[in-house]
């Protein structure tokens, strides 16, 4: 059975990897920059991986079930947009119409990909298409500051509680309710067994198509939630805010560890896979990388990391 | 082991091949009638659409999209997608502006930087095949991944400037005319002439049908399944790269934002067309037919007066109609 | 015929082939002499189909010695096969549908036709036509193969196998492989019309689980059973009847399935159909299903058996008639609706259908029954622990803990998880599926003793099986398809059980 155990050290590795990668690094550019390593900076570090945590958690949830979201950015810049756009008229109401929309759109993602059978990644590629264009309309395609007496409404993210950015906090608050319904619920259960094996969990009963809608509306809700926090960090909304977060999001949950076909991941991974990126981007821009070129890396960064998740057994063909 | 857990509906003798015929015949025809009826509504509301003049700017806006969208159709006919087109357009644009006659340095290559382009658009392609298929990396993954690094690099040889074209021969294409129509739309119809002739007359075009229909009978066939995989992304990569020289010339200049928004309309026009995402089915002629659908209504929309921002959410809600109405459900089960 | 007869062209001597946990073929010793159409005949699991895999290079064989033409040799792969002359013709599913007739016959194989790497399509057509000529059948080669019926793709399957000969690959050994299975009877004499008509041309080893068929065109016949050849007939001389009980042969074993065991079953009515149909598949079912009993249902493929285990287990509902599960009337359009009535469904294919094979052994066994762990919306993994755990125990799975992935585990082993699961969630119907197929004999007796245990405990049981002893042997009563009919019912009591010639009747 000398396979049986080489499937466990390789499994294994999987499992650490991420975290040593995330150690080695810490200690690499803090070694560099000592003062990346004293709590303001670190702070900071976590202040800024908040959001793309946000929306990589979000699509977490698509990707245990063994699919993908591509509509993310969009989502997140219109909901910039939205609450700069009503944040004047309905004041705290705005971020609950903001998130409100994220929920719908991932519910009609959710339901093009189950009941019209299109493949989420085509799915929520013409989703995106879609929201980007509500976003552009609506903002009349600029990107809109917030006036002083609006960001008042903004200090539950950029203020601080004890001490602690309210942006962490927002963090902390999404990693323990996502980690819950991922870990401890049947919902996460179930998206576990439908990214194993969808079959099996199709004829023990589990209604996938719920289920996988069900991960699609948190997909938006998430990712709104997100646009909502940029908004209030960045002090404006615009149809692009977001662009540029939908590689990062999918690295961060692929470098955490969590396989694109599905079923092995979690939300802690996700927070590694985030902390992974955040601390590469500090390190690239302490080495004096362009901000542009530092796509070349996560691209590099998400090919080898889906390479060494990918389970290969479960993919006869490759497509 | 991989017997079809579906052996209680094969069996049943209902199961004719008949009703699959019709299907198909009227998919691939629908969307000819569809461009039909899009040009006479539009025709009807503005006859200005039928005017010469505006034969030409629709082909001019037709000319990118249906290069890119050449090179996409053969991937997806393989049952694959290819998400990396901005990725190598832009790529092409900023390294053909850096080599042809320029305002920012020296160089004048001419022919040869295209030459030299068309090379990077095949390598970029091998590259997106290599990963794909050696290390199993599925396509929209590997591709996703290369779409940035190719505008990642764009960008990193800009450093965030935008790089002005005097070559003629490359302004040429957008500004010079043949027969009234732009030199770079008759490149872009000799383009379909190559892809024609790649899809029906040549090992690599009918394999690649051979593998969207079925990938394991191909390969028992004796098919080498990886090299036409490789193959066919360097295909499209050459197309991509081609749609970055004609990008380059229509804009004047080089510059990181000049694939923005083309990967979406590329899987608009091959999906819209009428070419399935699960592959087998499909042609490049039915993507220009695509083409010509987004084009058209773009073109319609701009005479009706309505803004182009909303033009994309109508090409997402177009891509989810076509998608939907394409698929053979029977034939999937599982959908991810 | 046999003594004066010439070298054969295929020489299968002593091969030998395993996997882990099954011995596939053993000795396995069978002759192909030029010109004739050898019979493969044995039940699912014979071997019959690793022996066609191992000889279409899908396979290569552990031990033992293939001689083509003489020569010792192997097939690496198909296209190697293909090269020593080795051609197949498969079920309905191996011609590419979306392409054209002649692009079929001449797949992998168009350079021929192309000049400065552009194809010539006229010569590629050309050359298919004179394929179809051969196999004489009236199809254009330029029609695209979804457009033709299926006896029409047997014949251009035929014709593909054909452009062997142009290889020069020696002499051609066409291995046909359920060729019939889909076809109607006319369509059939065309095939086997077609087939006398090339045996100047190439020797056949025809796989078919239609006896009758087999004897008609084979010239001589070889059974399989267990993995091993058990006997080799001339057509001329062998009858469906003694064949049939050389395929399923062993005696009936009291103890091997467990009979001391079987208990009279309850009054009560667990299942009950009446007139159930579903087009193109069974029609007018009725039974009555009794808590403790095992009902068998017996019939060759084709039988409608398979189609109304699925209807059972929520995969395909009913199309007219009445199903009731526990006296209350339903239609089972999912399998999350069969499993809310109560009903658990046992797959054949286990490793697909039955287990999540990536997720632990504990969280496969609380599947099918979240529901009741959950507290306040969460997951009670206290509770899950603990009930894993004495499930584990209770059916003696082996597994080094109940967080292994059930991939790690043995084929008899993950049986009982899926039972586990089933149990757990306390379903009160199992529909077995094939539900020793690939274990081997421990394993087997396993799932025998479990399946007696539960049935004493009340539930009931609905089985198919691979082979008629094992249907026969469980049940307390065996119902008979064929054609999508019930055609005869049976009561199986201890000591009393049906003899397996008697249900031969009925389903043939």
């Amino acid at each position: 059975m000398s396979t049986f155990v080489d499937r466990l050290g390789i499994d294994r590795l999987r499992q650490w990897l991420p975290l040593t990668t995330l150690v080695i690094l810490v200690i690499l550019v803090g070694a560099l920059q000592p003062v990346f390593l004293q709590p303001a900076t670190l702070l900071q570090l976590a202040s800024d991986t908040a959001v793309l945590f946000i929306l990589a958690t979000g699509v977490t949830f698509v990707i245990m079930l063994g699919g993908i979201d591509l509509s993310i950015q969009s989502m997140a810049s219109l909901a910039s947009v939205v609450v700069a756009l009503t944040v004047a008229r309905f004041g705290y109401g705005a971020f609950a119409l903001a998130i409100g929309l994220g929920l719908l759109a991932g519910l009609l993602s959710g339901i093009a990909h189950v009941r019209l059978k299109i493949p989420s990644f085509i799915a929520t590629l013409a989703m995106g298409g879609v929201l980007y264009s509500s976003a552009l309309v609506i903002s009349g395609e600029r990107s809109i500051m917030l006036a002083d007496a609006e960001r008042s409404y903004q200090s539950w993210i950029t203020g601080t509680v004890f001490g602690a950015p309210g942006v962490i906090i927002i963090g902390l608050v999404v990693l323990i309710v996502a980690h819950v319904l991922q870990a401890h619920t049947r919902f996460g259960r179930y998206s576990a067994a439908i990214g194993a094996g969808e079959p099996a969990a199709y004829a023990s009963g589990v209604k996938v198509g719920r289920q996988k809608i069900f991960a699609f509306v948190l997909s938006g809700g998430f990712a709104a939630l997100a646009g909502v926090v940029l908004a209030g960090r960045l002090a404006s909304g615009s149809p692009t805010l977001a662009a540029e977060l939908l590689l990062p999001s999918i690295a961060a949950v692929v470098v955490g560890g969590t396989a694109i076909t599905g079923g092995v991941g979690s939300i802690w991974r996700t927070l590694v896979g985030a902390l992974i990126i955040s601390v590469v981007r500090i390190g690239m821009t302490f080495l004096g990388v362009n901000i542009f070129a530092q796509n070349i890396v996560f691209g590099v960064v998400l090919i080898v990391a889906v390479a060494i998740t990918i389970d290969r057994s479960k993919i006869p063909i490759v497509k | 082991m991989s017997t079809p857990t579906t052996s209680a509906t094969s069996a049943l003798p209902d199961a004719t091949p008949a009703k699959h015929v019709s299907r198909f015949r009227l998919a691939s025809w629908a969307p000819v009638i569809v461009l039909v009826l899009l040009c006479i509504i539009i025709a009807s509301i503005n006859p200005n659409f039928l005017s010469f003049g505006n034969f030409v700017r629709i082909s001019q806006a037709a000319m990118i999209p249906l290069v890119l969208g050449l090179g996409a159709t053969f991937i997806i006919l393989m049952g694959s997608i290819d998400l990396s087109v901005e990725g190598v357009l832009t790529l092409a644009a900023v390294i053909l502006s850096m080599l042809v006659l320029n305002g920012a340095n020296g160089n004048d290559y001419g022919l040869l930087a295209v030459l030299a382009v068309l090379v990077i658009g095949a390598a970029v392609g091998f590259v997106n095949g290599v990963i794909h298929v050696k290390l199993k990396v599925p396509s929209f993954m590997t591709t996703l991944g290369i779409w940035f690094i190719g505008v990642g690099a764009a960008n990193a040889l800009l450093g965030g400037m935008a790089i002005r074209i005097n070559d003629p021969m490359i302004r040429g294409l957008a500004i010079e005319r043949f027969l009234g129509f732009a030199r770079g739309v008759w490149l872009a119809l000799a383009c379909l002439g190559v892809a024609l002739v790649v899809q029906n007359y040549t090992r690599l075009g009918r394999h690649i049908y051979a593998l969207g229909g079925g990938e394991e009978l191909a390969a028992l066939s004796g098919i080498s399944v990886a090299r036409v995989r490789i193959m066919a992304f360097m295909l499209a990569g050459v197309f991509y790269a081609i749609g970055g020289i004609l990008a380059a010339a229509q804009l004047g200049l080089g510059n990181a934002q000049i694939g923005n928004g083309r990967l979406f309309t590329t899987v608009t026009a091959v999906v819209v067309g009428g070419t399935a995402l699960s592959g087998g089915q499909g042609s490049v002629l039915q993507t220009l037919v695509g083409v010509l659908i987004v084009v058209v209504l773009a073109n319609g929309m701009v005479l009706m007066g309505v803004p182009p921002s909303v033009q994309i959410g109508v090409q997402g809600l177009m891509i989810i109609a076509a998608v939907a109405l394409s698929i053979d459900r029977k034939l999937m089960r599982i959908v991810k | 015929m046999n003594a004066s007869s010439p070298e054969p062209v295929l020489s299968l001597i002593n091969v030998d082939k395993r996997f882990p946990g099954v011995h596939a073929l053993k000795q396995v010793s069978i002759d192909l002499r030029p010109g004739e159409v050898v019979g493969l005949i044995g039940e699912n699991g014979a071997g019959k189909s690793t022996l066609m895999k191992i000889l279409s290079g899908v396979y290569q064989h552990d031990a033992g010695e293939i001689r083509v033409g003489g020569r010792p040799t192997r097939f690496l792969d198909a296209a190697d096969a293909n090269s020593q002359g080795i051609g197949m013709v498969f079920q309905e599913q191996s011609l590419l549908t979306n392409l054209s007739v002649g692009e079929n016959i001449y797949l992998g194989n168009e350079k021929q036709f192309t000049r400065f790497g552009i194809m010539n399509w006229r010569t590629l057509y050309d050359a298919a036509a004179r394929q179809l000529a051969k196999v004489k059948v009236d199809v254009d080669p330029r029609a695209r193969a979804e457009d033709l019926d299926f006896a029409s793709r047997q014949m251009v399957e035929l014709a593909k196998a054909l452009t062997l000969e142009e290889r020069g690959a020696g002499h051609l050994i066409i291995l046909l492989d359920e060729p019939t299975s889909v076809l109607e009877r006319a369509e059939i004499e065309i095939l086997f019309a077609r087939v006398r008509a090339l045996k100047s041309r190439a020797s056949f080893i025809f796989v078919s689980h239609r006896l009758d068929e087999v004897l008609e065109l084979s010239d001589r016949i070889y059974v399989m059973k267990d993995g091993a050849v058990v006997a080799e007939r001339n057509a001329a001389e062998a009858d469906v009847t003694e064949l049939h009980q050389l395929m399923v042969g062993r005696s009936l074993q009291a103890e091997y399935y467990r009979e001391p065991l079987q208990k009279t079953y309850r009054a009560e009515i667990a299942v009950e159909a009446h007139n159930l149909s579903l087009a193109g598949a069974y029609r007018d079912i009725s039974f009555q299903l009794h808590r403790g009993e095992i009902l068998g249902i017996a019939g060759v493929i084709g039988s409608g058996r398979e189609e109304l285990t699925r209807t059972l287990a929520g995969f395909a509902p009913h199309g007219s008639g009445r199903l009731a599960v526990d006296g209350r009337e339903v239609t089972l359009r999912s399998p999350a609706e069969a499993v809310d009535s109560g009903i658990g469904y046992i797959p054949r294919e286990r490793r697909v259908e039955g287990l999540v094979l990536f997720l632990p052994v504990a969280a496969n066994i609380t599947l099918a029954d979240l529901e009741s762990l959950s507290r306040h919306g969460l997951i009670d993994a206290r509770e899950e622990r603990r009930l894993a755990i004495s499930w584990v125990e209770r059916l003696k799975v082996r597994t080094p803990s109940i967080n292994t992935l059930c991939l790690n585990l043995s084929g008899g082993n993950q049986q009982k998880v899926v039972l586990a699961k089933w149990l757990n969630a306390k379903a009160k119907v199992l529909v077995l599926d094939h539900p020793t197929r690939g274990l081997d004999v421990g394993a087997k007796e396993e799932v025998y003793d479990l399946v007696r245990a539960v049935t004493t405990e009340g539930l009931a049981v609905i089985l198919t099986s691979d082979t008629l002893e094992e249907t026969i042997g469980l049940s307390h009563t065996v119902l008979v398809m064929r054609d999508g009919e019930i055609t005869h019912r049976a009561s199986a009591n201890p000591g009393a059980k049906p003899r397996q010639v008697d249900l031969i009747g009925h389903m043939v």
